[in-house]
Formats: C-alpha cells, structure tokens, sequence
C-alpha cells in the first residue's frame, strides 16, 4: 500500500461544537420541534411495548451488560482469537490504528481491485472516519444504500440519528431531494412512492457494484464470523452481488461466542425500534466463492476510551439508538446540534473522548435525567459519565470564565452561612423592589421566559429561628 | 497482509493490553432464569410475531404443503424453488446477478423463532443467497415441530459455521426512513409467506 | 433518635412555606427533628455543572454539619441524590472521623421516600390531609431513577410508586395519568441558563401534558422543577398553583 503525498482532510475543523446554538435554531420552529419529539417519542413508545413483551427483559439487560464487560475486560484475547478463526474462515484480516488508516486500508483493497463503484450499507464507523469524502477523492464513486443514508448523502448532509438517519427530515423535502436527484415528479411526498423510486434507483447501484461495504453488528471471536443486521436487506443485496466486500468494525464490536447473539440481537432491534427482531440478521462466516471478504478492525480512539477508568463502559453500546429516543434533549434538538456522528447520550460521552475541546459543550447538553441510563439496553450509566464529562471539561478549563466566576462564587456563598443568609435577603428584596422588567433583565436567560419566584418576605431560616427558638443551630 | 497493517495489529493489540480494566468474570448462564409462560402455544407466537413482522402465515397440513405453495407462488412467471415437490420455471447458474427480475423464490427453513417470527435459513449457495434478496416474493416451508420458543434454543439447534451464510428472515424488507412511514419492500422481498406444516399429530387432537 | 431536616437553599429563600410544611408533617409524625445551621448547600449545583472540584468543600461542610445524625431529611430528591453518591467522597479531616461521609451518605434520604419507608403510609394517613380536585404528580427525575421513588417508565419491572402511594392518603385529591408519566421537565440546574431553548421547550410540552389532562394542580417532589415549571407557566399566564408533596399532605395547598 502506497501512501499518499497529500491527504484530504476527513475530520471537521477543530471548531468547538456549540449545541446550545443550534439546539435555539432547532426550536425556532415550534410546530417541527413539537413533530420531531413526537415521531421519536413515538419510537421510545414502541421500544416500551417491545421490552414489556418480554419478561425476563431486566435480565437480558444485565447479562447484556456483563459480557460486553468481560469482552472489553478480555478484548485482545478476543481480538486474537477472533483474527485467527476470521482467517481460517478464509477472510482477509487488517487493523487500522485511526481513521484515515481505516481510509487508506479501503482505498487500497478498492484501488487493487479496480473498483470504481462501492455499495455501502450503513456503518456509523465509515462516517466516523470520513470514508466517503476520502474515496470520493480518490474517483470512487460511493452509494449509500441504507434508505435514510441515501436520503441524507443526496444531501451532502450527516444523519442525524445512528438508527434513522433522516428522520430530521419531512417527506416533502425528501420528494424535493428525490426530484433533483432522482428525477421523480415534482412534489411527490408520499413514503410508499418515494421508497419505490429509491428501490430502483438502488437496485440499479447494487447490480453495477463492483464492491460493497457493510459495517458489523456483532463479531463473534469464538467462529470468525459475523453478524449484519438490517430492515431493507441493503447489506445483504451489497454482499451477494460485489465480487469485493469490506466490513469494517470498531474493535469494541467483538464479543465471545455465539450463543452471546442471543442475548444481543433480543435486545438490539426491540430497542432501537420497537421490532422482535429486524428483518434481516445476516451471519457471515466466510466469503462467497469467487469473493474476496476484507475485514478492517478499527481502534480510532477505543484503546484510548477504554483505558479510562470512568468511561470505558461506554464501549459496551451496541448502537440501538435507544438513549437518542428517549432523551428528552436529543427529540428537541435534533441530531446535528452534537455536531458529531453519533448524537444523543452516548455521542455526547463518547465524543469528549475523542477532543474535549471541541466537544465540551455536549456532556452539558442533559439535564442528567437518567432516561438514557434507565432504557439502555447493555446498562451502560450515561448520566454518571455525563457528569463525570462535567467535570473533566471544567478541569480541563474548557468552560466560560463568567460561569467559572458565577460557579466559584456560589461556593464560596454557600460555604459562609451567614454570608448566604445576607446574599439572600438583598436578592429577595431585590427581586420585591426592583421594577419587573428590571429583575428580569438582572435575571436573564432564566426570565426571558420564565417568572422569577415571587419572594417570600422571609427565608425558612428566619422563620424556624423565630419559631422554633429551642431548635438546633 | 502488509508489513503495515502487521505494525499496526501490534500497536492496536499492545494499546488494549496496557488498557484494559480490571477483569469482569463472564456470567455463568446467559439463559434468563425467570422465564414466564405466555400462555400462547409456540406456533400462535410464532404466528403472531411473524404476522406482526409483515408476513403472511399459512399453515397446511403435510400432504397439502405443494398445494399451499402453489396458491402463495400463482401469477409467478419466474419460480426458483429450493424447496421439495415444488419445481422451478428457470436454472440459473453462478451468479446472482441475473436473479433480478425474479418473480419467486420457495425455500425451505430448518428452524422458525416462536418469539420474533423469524426463520433461519444457512446455505453456501450464492443462487439460493440472491434469491432470498433479489426475488419479489419470497415463499419459506417451516416445519411446526422445528419451531422453538426463543433465540437462545435456536442458537443451541443451528451451526452458524456449516455455512458461509446463515440468515434469521422475519417478514418481508421494509423501512421507515421517510417520516417513520412503513414501507414493505425496500430493497428487497416485497412479500414474505411463510408456510407452517402442521405436525401429524395436534397436541390436542 | 433525631432527625435532620435539610432544607436546599432555594427552598429556603424562594419557598419558605413548603420547609414549613414538611417540618410540621413530621412533628405531626412524631418525628423529633432539627434543621441545623452550618450548610446552606449539599454542592449538587456546583458538582452537575462540573465544578465538583471547587464544590467539593461545599460537601465536606455538609457531612460535618450533619454526621452526628441517625436520618437526614432532604427536602429534594436530586439533593438527596447528590449525598447519596458522594458524601462518602469526603474523606476525615480535623474532627470529622474516617467514615462521616460513608455515615452521611447512607443516612440521608428524601422527605417522601423518608414518609413511605421509614413512617409508613398508615401513619401518613392519619394526617387527615383533604384536597378538593385533580392534581397531576411530577416526580423529579434524579427522586425517580436515583432513589427510586417510583418505578420509571423505562424499567420492566413490577409497577409501584412511593408519591402516588402517600398521595392516596388525601382525601379528595384525584391524580391524573399524564401521557408521559415521567419525561423530564427540563430544569436541569445550570442546564436551565446554558441550554434556555430546549429547557423551556421541555418545561412547556411539561404543562401541555398537564393542562391536557384537566389538571387543577401540580404536585412535586422537587421546588427545584416547580421553580422552573411556575414560571413558565405564570409568563403564559397558566393559572396551575404547584405544590411539593410535603404541602399537600400539611393541608396547606388549594386546588385552582
């Protein structure tokens, strides 16, 4: 493999993400923040009557947990075993230290081969890497074939949800992308017809494909096979038709045998979605005859995640998209407001990880309502790592000096007693005395849409000291 | 294998070693201990599951099984059949290229999931592999007595390496990328019938 | 044995009316209880938004303050949680002994969880609390999940719930079932002023939830979602009174 002289970026400037900003841009449009919450809420609806269906669902979850524990606990082991039976299984085997590694490993099998036409099935780690764009480059043309991945690559925009890539999209604008793109009538929305048209267009792709690539669900050690699931049946169509297939996969993926799918594809679709199971969960234990089957292996800042004792558990998720539907800040933000490839919870304690600085706004992007923790379904504590973020971020000084002070200062408040009682006799006063409008102003962003408490004329302290004059000081 | 990719399984392999955490055991049993009965027979779960999957379920008894078959597969121009008793209208070779105007695909199942719908289906044979993906309609044979309650028994019954393929179908393609819409048919089967032959003898005759 | 009433700073300052509530439903109870001077704040506020370093005196102060009790009363779920999971951080400094922290932080409770558990329902009953109308419940998210005051929608496990079970002691107090029983109503701390968009977004799908359902009152574990929650409501000019738990059952709040 040669190494280019001159390499594109693949990763977004350095520009820290600024979630507040575009979570206000979201909600500038009521009527569409109200209908993106619901049609997620409406998944997190699904997903509850999916797990209720099943009774032993809290068990599931904790045996979930514990052997991506001790996957990640074991992982070069599993690595290792998972490499010798990938190989035996006549499987090609390459590790990628980063992603423009990962890049160049792909370009080289493509180039090798003479490929010039690569179907992908979706694979939040090729996005991650910025595969596309890298190959694009290289006069690859690269299809998405995952419905929604299409929607949004037609675009030029990211997905904004690892399970629904463009369910930030109404099916208007999808028939306005079709019709450019695709040549379908001018303001034909309607689901039924539009996903007919992709269909064709797609088969199309998929027959004049002379490569495909597909992610990795699952990748079991114990057999050196693995596990693709989807809906569409875009992966599958990818891997029987490309004489080429690559599926690339974060390291964190393996887990140790194959009765562990049980555990996992149970969980995996009645979380994401809703679904018993997805329509296709397709093993993969060797290549086609006459095909060549490539595996990229992907570290791309795991080792790293993984070597931190607060937050390597996050490598347990299995990308269902769960905690991205339940969490109540996700529904009225919108995907792209993380700025990153994987939104929601877990985008947001994964991500620090990667570039704190650029990310240190989204472990701030919760309330710490613990939603995410609670209907996660390999247990992973999302709030407790959010937090923890917190205080990394805030370590690291990568936080505004005005709440550095305003946070430093309630402290040192909260620490003299009577200091406290003083500040709080002037606010209540304050906020008594003080013109409305003047109060709010001294208050915002809290009274740009909200009342101040109406202050009492004395404080419970005040009270209980004349009340219970006996009572402990 | 290139002498860079060597170096880097090295380095990914030496960066896991120096992190990995304190060991967690792996635990004992993974089959859930408080398994509760549903009250509904394996074959009305399966029934129910893979009718809410999007696919269409008859049950025949062993003797009518070609004639079910028949009246799933009618107006078939191009039939490929992997199934017994049930013949096909072409013979492709090779290549699944040339499955794409394909009209119907019979197949037979080793194993269906009482919980999900699903029906397993391994081969190493690309036509067979296409089929199940390019075909329009897709007809699968399952037998009643190879159903099984879960996922777990099913991963116990099948040998995901005896083939270099092996896939779990519940119902026909579908997606709900454009506004949470379900679509039947994305890209592949627009139609999943499913076939229950009925065991000789009822559990409750 | 004496109990330690901690009543969170803003409760102090903004709702006096409701400590003075939950301090008279457990003198009613029985409960010989003190509400010590010495700490203004548990160090939740500084800690969630990530100056748990510089907030870290603020809960040394808070296990001194409150080491030499049997049971702490706090008057907020998410308080509560914040001693929970980190007093036992505190480690023995001058005169504060080796296992303060880990002692407080086993100690501490919430008010309702305190009443439910450690009181008993009964009990409560006898409190003879009346309110004439239909409430909608909010339990703060950090009570819910983190002390488990109430099974969250998300678990699938047997269905129980700590507030609803005390609020059956009222008479003449009817709960409404909410279309999402326990969706965040985006208060959140500092998450109020750093994300305003998506906190008051939340705040106001909150009361749509509540309002919809012919909700006369609002009833909470935490003054912390209330404050949030009453303002929106008051600058839409939503006539919806919000009462902590502690309130309703002194007979201290009024429906609409």
């Amino acid at each position: 493999m040669t190494r280019r002289a001159v390499e594109l970026p693949v990763l977004a400037p350095h520009d820290p993400v600024d979630h507040a900003a575009a979570a206000a841009a979201f909600n500038a449009d009521v009527a569409r923040t109200d209908w993106h919450d619901e049609a997620l809420w409406f998944v997190r609806v699904k997903r509850d009557r999916a797990a209720a269906a099943v009774p032993e669902w809290e068990a599931l979850r904790a045996r979930a947990s514990a052997i991506k524990e001790h996957a990640l606990t074991h992982l070069d082991e599993y690595l290792v075993q998972f490499e010798s039976n990938a190989l035996a299984n006549g499987m090609r085997v390459h590790w990628a230290r980063d992603a423009d590694e990962h890049n160049r490993i792909v370009h080289g099998i493509l180039d090798r081969a003479g490929s010039q036409r690569l179907v992908k099935s979706k694979s939040m780690l090729t996005e991650e890497c910025g595969l596309n764009p890298y190959l694009e480059a290289r006069g690859i043309e690269v299809i998405d074939t995952d419905l929604g991945e299409r929607i949004v690559q037609l675009r030029r925009e990211g997905p904004s949800h690892i399970v629904l890539p463009a369910i930030h999209l109404k099916k208007e604008e999808v028939g306005d992308t079709f019709h450019e793109h695709l040549g379908t009538p001018a303001g034909l929305s309607d689901p039924t017809a539009l996903a007919g048209a992709a269909r064709e267009h797609l088969r199309e792709r998929f027959l004049a494909a002379d490569a495909t690539l597909t992610g990795m669900n699952f990748a079991v050690a114990e057999t050196g096979g693995f596990v693709v699931c989807t809906n569409e049946g875009n992966a599958d169509l990818g891997m029987v038709l490309a004489p080429i297939h690559i599926a690339s996969v974060g390291i964190e993926k393996i887990i140790p045998r194959v009765e562990d799918l049980a555990v996992f594809l149970r969980l995996l679709a009645r979380s994401g979605t809703g679904q018993a199971v997805t329509v296709y969960s397709s093993h993969v234990h060797g290549p086609r005859s006459g095909q060549e089957l490539h595996i990229v292996l992907v570290d791309n800042g795991r080792t790293k995640q993984l070597a931190r004792e607060e937050f390597w558990t996050s490598l347990k998720c299995i990308r269902c998209g769960a905690c991205m539907n339940t969490c109540p800040v996700y529904r009225r933000s919108g995907g792209h407001s993380y700025g990153f490839t994987v939104p929601g919870p877990i985008g947001s304690v994964l991500t620090p990880g990667l570039d704190l600085e650029k990310y240190a706004a989204l472990p701030f992007a919760s309330t710490l309502c613990g939603s995410c923790t609670a209907v996660c379904p390999v247990k992973i504590d999302l709030d407790g790592q959010l937090f923890r973020w917190r205080q990394r971020v805030v370590q690291a000084g990568h936080v505004s000096a005005a709440k550095s002070v305003a946070m430093k200062s309630s402290v040192r408040l909260f620490n003299h007693p009577r200091l406290f009682r003083l500040a709080g006799a002037l606010a209540r006063r304050g906020l008594r005395i003080l013109p409305r409008p003047l109060a709010r102003l001294a208050a915002r962003p809290w009274a740009r849409a909200r009342e101040l408490p109406a202050p009492p004329a004395q404080s419970f302290r005040a009270w209980y000291r004349k009340n219970r004059p006996g009572g402990d000081r | 294998m290139s002498a860079e990719s060597v170096s880097a399984r090295d380095a990914i392999l030496a960066a896991v070693r120096a992190a990995r955490p304190p060991s967690v055991a792996r635990p004992e049993s993974l089959r859930p201990v408080h398994q509760e009965e549903s009250g509904l027979s394996r074959l009305d779960a399966f029934t129910a599951a893979a009718t809410a999957a999007g696919a269409t379920v008859t049950l025949a008894p062993r003797k009518d099984v070609p004639r079910f078959v028949a009246s799933a597969t009618e107006g078939a121009i191009t039939l490929l059949s992997f199934a017994a008793g049930v013949t096909s209208t072409m013979s492709p070779h090779g290549d699944a290229h040339s499955l794409s105007a394909l009209d119907v695909l019979v197949s037979e199942s080793s194993l269906g999931v009482a919980e999900n719908g699903a029906v397993w289906i391994a081969t190493s044979d690309t036509v067979l592999r296409g089929a199940l993906f390019l075909a329009a309609r897709v007809v699968i044979v399952v037998r009643e007595e190879d159903l099984v309650d879960d996922l777990h028994q099913a991963y116990e019954r099948i040998d995901v390496r005896s083939h270099s393929f092996g896939v779990f179908v519940s119902g026909p393609s579908k997606t709900a990328d454009i506004e949470q819409s379900l679509v039947i048919g994305a890209h592949g089967p627009k139609a999943l019938t499913l076939v229950v032959v009925r065991a000789d003898e009822p559990v409750n005759p | 044995m004496t109990a330690a009433l901690f009543v969170p700073c803003y409760v102090d300052q903004f709702y006096p009316h409701v400590a003075v509530a939950a301090l008279t439903v457990l003198e009613r109870l029985g409960v010989q209880v003190d509400v010590p001077e010495g700490a203004a704040c548990c160090g939740q506020p500084s800690a969630n938004a990530g100056f748990g370093r510089d907030g870290h005196s603020t809960i040394e102060r808070f296990v001194d303050v409150y080491a030499r009790y049997e049971r702490i009363i706090v008057l907020s779920g998410s308080c509560a949680v914040h001693v929970r999971l980190h007093a036992g951080e505190v480690v023995a400094h001058g005169g504060r002994s080796d296992d303060a922290g880990a002692h407080v932080a086993e100690r501490t409770t919430e008010f309702c969880s305190y009443l439910h558990d450690e009181i008993g329902v009964g009990l409560v009953a006898l409190l003879g609390a009346k309110f004439d109308g239909c409430a909608a419940v909010h339990i703060g998210c950090h009570g819910l999940r983190g002390l488990g005051l109430a099974k969250p929608s998300e678990l699938q496990e047997q269905p129980f719930d700590k507030v609803r079970a005390l609020l059956g002691t009222v008479r003449g107090l009817e709960l409404v079932d909410l279309a999402r029983p326990d969706e965040c109503c985006g208060f959140g701390g500092t998450f109020s002023v750093g994300e305003p968009a998506v906190s008051v977004k939340m705040g106001r799908d909150r009361l749509r939830d509540f309002t919809s359902h012919d909700t006369q009152a609002v009833v909470s574990t935490d003054m912390s979602c209330l404050m949030h929650l009453d303002g929106l409501a008051r600058r839409e000019r939503l006539r919806l009174p919000m009462y902590h738990v502690a309130e309703v059952l002194a007979g201290t709040a009024r429906a609409r």
